[in-house]
């Protein structure tokens, strides 16, 4: 997987992106940036527009407002598939896996569509059941799978499109405990190894605290504070959104 | 490794399915006239209905417009095989244009392969359209298909004889001509089914826009299908030409169309197995309900018309509702095996709709 080849550092970059639906401004002048490598944290209440952001930032969205551009190349109003083509990879907040084949078949017809031949996709295929450890899983329909292995499957399948930037919307959702450990764990890894970029979107403030080196934070479809992890937590807007709205 | 196991194993289901072609072309070649019948006019649905699964087995759309494959392929061959003299007779008002269609022959399975083709011209002509259609608005652009190439059939008198008989046709079809077929379609729409663009287009089957996420290019893989199928189709058209040696273009219409989705459906639209045992297990039942309402079993007595389409249409109704994805669900034949997953799996997916029933073999 992780080749050495240095590539050159791309980035991934949103500006003063926008779109609105019937009037409600779901993402309004954010402005966000993920380098290769690099894990950045989009986190945010409910509603505060980070699905929405990845939806413009894969494709699925077309921005009203903004451009997105993947270093000199504008993206912003090429489809999804070509984005994938070019390595901005998304998984969705709801899994989506394909059901009713099986694991294999689920990360093989991602590598089938990012481009590979046969042989080379099932290769890819098997080589990142492994790193995920679905090996078990491998040959079993998705839907049969407990919640947490979905998940995994939909990162695994996201990988074999060879992402130069991952875009994971809540990957540890319906995780348990020591599965969101070592999802986290390997989040970071394919940073490195890959020398990837993530754009985690996360409810967990804890999991975002130890996993991002920088936190980007949403509230109705506005940016209210950016910047390294230590720094927003003492952020007072975030105190607020996060913990003084609860009481 | 034991990763790929799935794999290895899965000639099983070709192989299964072509002992049904085969048991089927058995009968039809030791039995009767009338079972010899009933047995033939299955093996050349056999043939339609794989093609047609080829299609909405692996993109997950449901066409009625492939009947119209068949039908281009039942006039091509019309014309291919006719004996040119007779067709200087039936066809004495051709267009000048294609005046050159009167004097064309070709040897039965040349005139079949030709027949499938330009069954797929019509096929590549179309797919643009079905590339881009999903759901209720795929169901009525195949209708639509379905129902110009009907008309078109049926006002164009000076090359197709409108709503009279193409005859004349010399009886090609032979029962194991027609087996042959259904082992070449089965070959076909298994290695589809198991290509790359075969599993994407599975895969956008399961969620359209994960597969796009995933790079499927989704309108391209539907659109190779549907041309693969719109092939194999208009093979079964041809056979059907050869068999019956005279038809009408009502044959190829909504009677046939409506017989035809009632094997994909009972049998499992969403696997090439699924076809395979709806078009067996439907033909066994047509023929027994048509011999119920004979009197057959009721000592001579015949039943009232039109008991055996009732009959059918419950058959139906049960079976969509006690198994909403027919028969087969998205499995395949295999023989019973040892496999754990599989089992488990079943197991889990008991209270799902395709948990009920068991593979009949
Ligand atoms: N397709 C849509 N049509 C109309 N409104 C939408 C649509 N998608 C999102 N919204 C609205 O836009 C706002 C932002 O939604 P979004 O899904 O981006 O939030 P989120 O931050 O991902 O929330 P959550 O944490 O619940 O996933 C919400 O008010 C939502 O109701
Ligand atoms: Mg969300």
């Amino acid at each position: 997987m992780g080749t050495a080849t240095a590539r050159r550092p791309s980035v991934l970059r949103m500006a003063g992106g926008g779109v609105h639906f019937d009037g409600l401004k779901a993402v309004d002048d954010v402005s966000i940036e993920v380098r290769s490598g690099q894990v950045v944290g989009l986190i945010g209440p409910n509603g505060s527009g980070k699905t929405t952001t990845l939806n413009l930032l894969s494709g699925m969205l077309r921005a009203s407002a903004g451009t997105i551009r993947l270093d000199d190349v504008d993206l912003t109003s090429m489809s999804m598939r070509k984005r994938v083509r070019l390595g901005v990879v998304r998984t969705f907040q709801s899994g989506r896996v394909f059901a009713r084949l099986t694991v294999l078949e689920n990360v093989e017809a991602a590598a089938l569509g990012s481009g590979l031949g046969r042989r080379r996709a099932r290769a890819l295929a098997a080589g990142i059941i492994d790193e995920l450890g679905l090996r078990p899983d491998a040959d079993r329909r998705a839907e049969s799978l407990t919640a947490g292995r979905i998940r995994i499957t939909a990162i695994a399948r996201a990988l074999a499109c060879r992402p130069r930037f991952l875009l994971l919307d809540e990957p540890a959702a319906g995780q348990n405990e020591s599965e969101a450990v070592s999802l986290i764990r390997s989040i970071r890894g394919f940073a490195q190894d890959r020398d990837c970029g993530v754009l985690l979107v996360e409810h967990d403030m804890a999991v975002v605290m130890q996993t991002c080196d920088h936190l980007h934070v949403l509230d109705s479809g506005r940016t209210v504070a950016e910047g390294a992890p230590a720094d927003v937590r003492r952020d007072p807007r975030v105190i607020e959104i996060y913990f003084g709205k609860r009481h | 490794m034991k990763m790929f196991a799935s794999s290895s194993r899965s000639a099983q289901t070709p192989i299964l399915l072509v002992c049904l072609g085969l048991l089927t072309a058995l009968v039809g070649a030791t039995a009767g006239l009338t079972v010899g019948r009933v047995a033939m006019v299955t093996l050349i649905s056999l043939v339609f209905v794989i093609g047609q699964s080829t299609f909405t087995g692996n993109s997950g759309v449901m066409s009625f417009g492939h009947v119209a494959f068949m039908a281009i392929g039942a006039y091509t061959t019309a014309y291919l095989t006719i004996p040119v003299p007779l067709k200087g007779v039936l066809f004495a008002e051709l267009p000048h244009s294609l005046r050159f269609l009167a004097h064309v022959h070709a040897p039965f399975i040349p005139a079949v392969l030709l027949s499938g083709l330009a069954a797929l011209v019509l096929g590549l002509v179309t797919a643009p359209v079905v590339a881009r259609l999903s759901g209720l608005q795929s169901g009525i652009a195949t209708l639509a298909l379905l129902v110009v190439v009907y008309n078109v059939l049926n006002s164009w008198t000076a090359v197709t004889r409108g709503s009279s008989s193409m005859i004349g046709i010399p009886r090609n079809t032979t029962t194991w001509l027609a087996f042959a077929f259904v082992v070449a379609a089965v070959i076909v729409s298994w290695a589809y089914k198991k290509s790359r663009s075969g599993l994407q287009l599975q895969a956008s089957r399961e969620d359209y826009w994960a597969a796009v996420a995933s790079g499927v290019a989704v309108g391209r893989h539907r659109a190779v299908a549907w041309i693969l199928s719109a092939f194999l189709c208009g093979v079964s058209g041809s056979l059907y030409a050869g068999f019956l040696m005279s038809f009408n273009v009502n044959a190829f219409f909504l009677s046939a169309t409506f017989a035809f989705t009632v094997m994909i459906v009972i049998g499992g639209y969403l696997s090439l197995s699924g076809a395979v045992v709806g078009a067996v297990a439907v033909s066994v039942l047509q023929e027994f309900l048509r011999r119920l309402q004979d009197g057959e079993f009721t000592g001579g007595s015949a039943l009232p018309a039109g008991l055996a389409d009732l009959l059918l249409a419950a058959v139906l109704l049960i079976v969509l509702i006690k198994a909403p994805l027919g028969l087969m669900g998205v499995r395949e034949l295999r023989l019973p095996g040892r496999r754990r997953s599989q089992r488990a799996e079943a197991a889990k997916g008991a209270a799902g709709a395709e948990g009920e029933v068991r593979a009949p073999v």
